[in-house]
């Protein structure tokens, strides 16, 4: 298995006449975490889905763990199961159990047996503090505690990868917390991650590379201190401004 | 003179409260009380038609419309998926049907299958099959439109999530859109069960047994030789034992389901 988790050639994608991402190269080493932060509409999240191909690109080439997605004839259901993604409106399934929730892919896609699928997917609820909530439903559970379900549930494929698509944006604030220490957690048990957020802080502490996007370009990358602490570029500069202090923009309060 | 629009509205009250004591008036004073008892309300009639109003006529209408109930719903299932096919032509298909199915009254169909089909087909469907065939094909137009919405209504994220943990596009519509359209479909499939209830009293047509009379059939045969019209009431008071609990059904599932809705994230 070779270092490159992900790699991403000049990936580009329209929606009718509108084109979203422009030249899109990127490379995700195995075990690391990057962190996509831009502005409202750079395209973020459809970089995030077409690393999954929730999206169909209309250009480049997307690799993931040594398979080409880009390629017309992949088995895209199978690459899937080894790519956990995480919404940000949770999407559990609404009509399952928490536990059925975990298992149903395991069961219907792996072809795990009910009694392994269930110990996997208990494992994992305790991974995020969840256990006791096996038998809920997932209209039952508050948001933080419905995304550390999804979590949980995407790690129940043992996927290689995991892509999070600003999962605490819906939450309330004193709900991100847990989520976001869920993360931590799984970065630091080696998993490879690639996050949009908003979450500046967490982006500084946990990821080893930030991309900054706009326009439908990346504008910057680099290790988080760098993008984060000490942007090079005007717009990456603008944004972080905002973000990090949205009433006053001034140069009064430096990041 | 203005009136305020509170007072307009109480005074409009009063006016219909007052138009309906009228109306139960006259209908009290004109009708010949007496005779209506005797006609409707003649309990020797209503002794005879027990106990073959329960164990034939009530038990044939409820098979008859479990059958084309069943039927009409694999087959507004397909319909439904059709209609929501990428491939055209099965939608062209789907929306024919539907339109032709809704757009013709059901006694034709019904009359089709005494007469055309075994023309056409040479073939002689037997009492059961004609109900499940004819009430089926009628009641899988009008459940196609329901499912089709239904399934509609389920969020695109949950679809996304099933896609992203390795399901096919079939196996997602299985195992999570469809389970959950359903849940939201329940109260006006039940609606449905309730049309097709009183729809199976077309069955008369194809030409039925005594063994096979149905709730309507069974009260006609009774009406011609009772000296009374008492059939008609007991006819009548059967289909809402029918009917009354489902409509209740539907409308308890429309509650639960509206409470349900609003959490859906
Ligand atoms: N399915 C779609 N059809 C048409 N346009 C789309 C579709 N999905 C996204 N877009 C458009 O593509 C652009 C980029 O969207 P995207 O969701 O990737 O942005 P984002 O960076 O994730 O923004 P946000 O921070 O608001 O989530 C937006 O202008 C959006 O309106
Ligand atoms: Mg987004």
């Amino acid at each position: 298995m070779s270092e490159i988790c992900v790699e991403i050639a000049g990936l580009k994608k329209s929606f009718g006449p509108l084109e979203v991402l422009k030249n899109i190269d990127l490379t995700v080493n195995r075990g690391d975490v990057v962190c996509i932060i831009g502005p409202s509409g750079s395209g973020k999240s459809t970089l995030l889905r077409c690393v999954n191909l929730l999206e169909e690109p209309n250009g480049g080439k997307i690799v993931v763990n040594d398979t080409e997605l880009t390629d017309p004839d992949v088995d895209i259901d199978r690459a899937r199961t080894k790519i956990g993604m995480v919404f940000q409106s949770f999407n559990l399934f609404s009509h399952l159990t928490v536990l059925n929730n975990l298992t149903v892919a395991q069961r219907k896609v792996l072809k795990r047996g009910e009694k392994e699928a269930q110990e996997i997917g208990l494992r994992n609820l305790e991974r995020v503090g969840l256990k006791e909530k096996a038998n809920a439903m997932p209209a039952q559970l508050s948001g933080g505690q419905q995304q550390r379900a999804a979590i949980a549930r995407a790690l129940s494929m043992n996927p290689e990868v995991m892509l999070f698509d600003e999962p605490t944006s819906a939450l309330d604030p004193e709900l991100v917390g847990d989520v976001l220490g869920v993360m931590r957690q799984l970065a630091d048990e080696g998993m490879t991650m690639l996050v949009v957020t908003h979450e500046m802080q967490f982006a500084r502490e946990v990821a080893d590379k930030v991309i900054f996007m706009d326009g439908g370009y990346i504008v910057e990358e680099g290790p988080a201190a760098e993008v984060i602490g000490n942007p090079q570029e005007e717009r990456t500069r603008e944004f972080l401004a905002r973000v990090l202090d949205p009433t006053h923009h001034g140069p009064s309060d430096p990041v | 003179m203005a009136l305020s629009k509170r007072k307009r509205a109480t005074y409009f009250r009063y006016a219909q409260y007052g138009l309906l004591v009228l109306i139960a008036l006259v209908v009290a004073f004109t009708g010949n009380w007496s005779e209506i008892a005797h006609t409707f309300f003649d309990l020797k009639t209503v002794g005879q038609m027990f106990p073959d109003l329960v164990t034939v006529a009530l038990k044939n209408t409820i098979i008859y419309t479990i059958l084309g109930f069943a039927f009409g719903l694999a087959l507004g299932l397909l319909l439904a998926l059709m209609k929501l096919s990428s491939v055209a032509p099965y939608r062209w298909i789907a929306t024919t049907y539907i339109e032709f199915f809704r757009g013709v009254p059901a006694l034709l169909v019904f009359l089709a299958f005494t007469v055309a089909v075994p023309l056409a087909f040479e073939i002689k469907f037997d009492i059961y099959s004609t109900a499940m065939l004819a009430l089926g094909l009628v009641g899988a137009a009008y459940m196609a439109e329901t499912i089709r919405a239904g399934i509609q209504a389920v969020p695109k994220g949950q679809v996304e999530a099933a896609r992203s943990l390795g399901m096919s596009r079939g196996r997602a519509m299985v195992t999570i859109v469809i389970p959950q359209a359903f849940r939201i479909i329940l109260p006006p499939l039940t609606n449905e069960l309730i049309m097709l209830t009183k729809d199976s009293s077309l069955i008369y047509i194809v030409g039925v047994t005594r063994e096979q009379y149905e709730l309507t059939k069974f009260g006609r045969e009774f009406l011609s030789r009772s000296p009374t019209l008492t059939p008609i009431l007991v006819i009548g008071l059967s289909y809402l034992v029918i009917t009354l609990p489902l409509g209740y059904l539907s409308r308890y599932l429309e509650r639960r389901s509206g409470g349900k809705k609003v959490s859906v994230v």
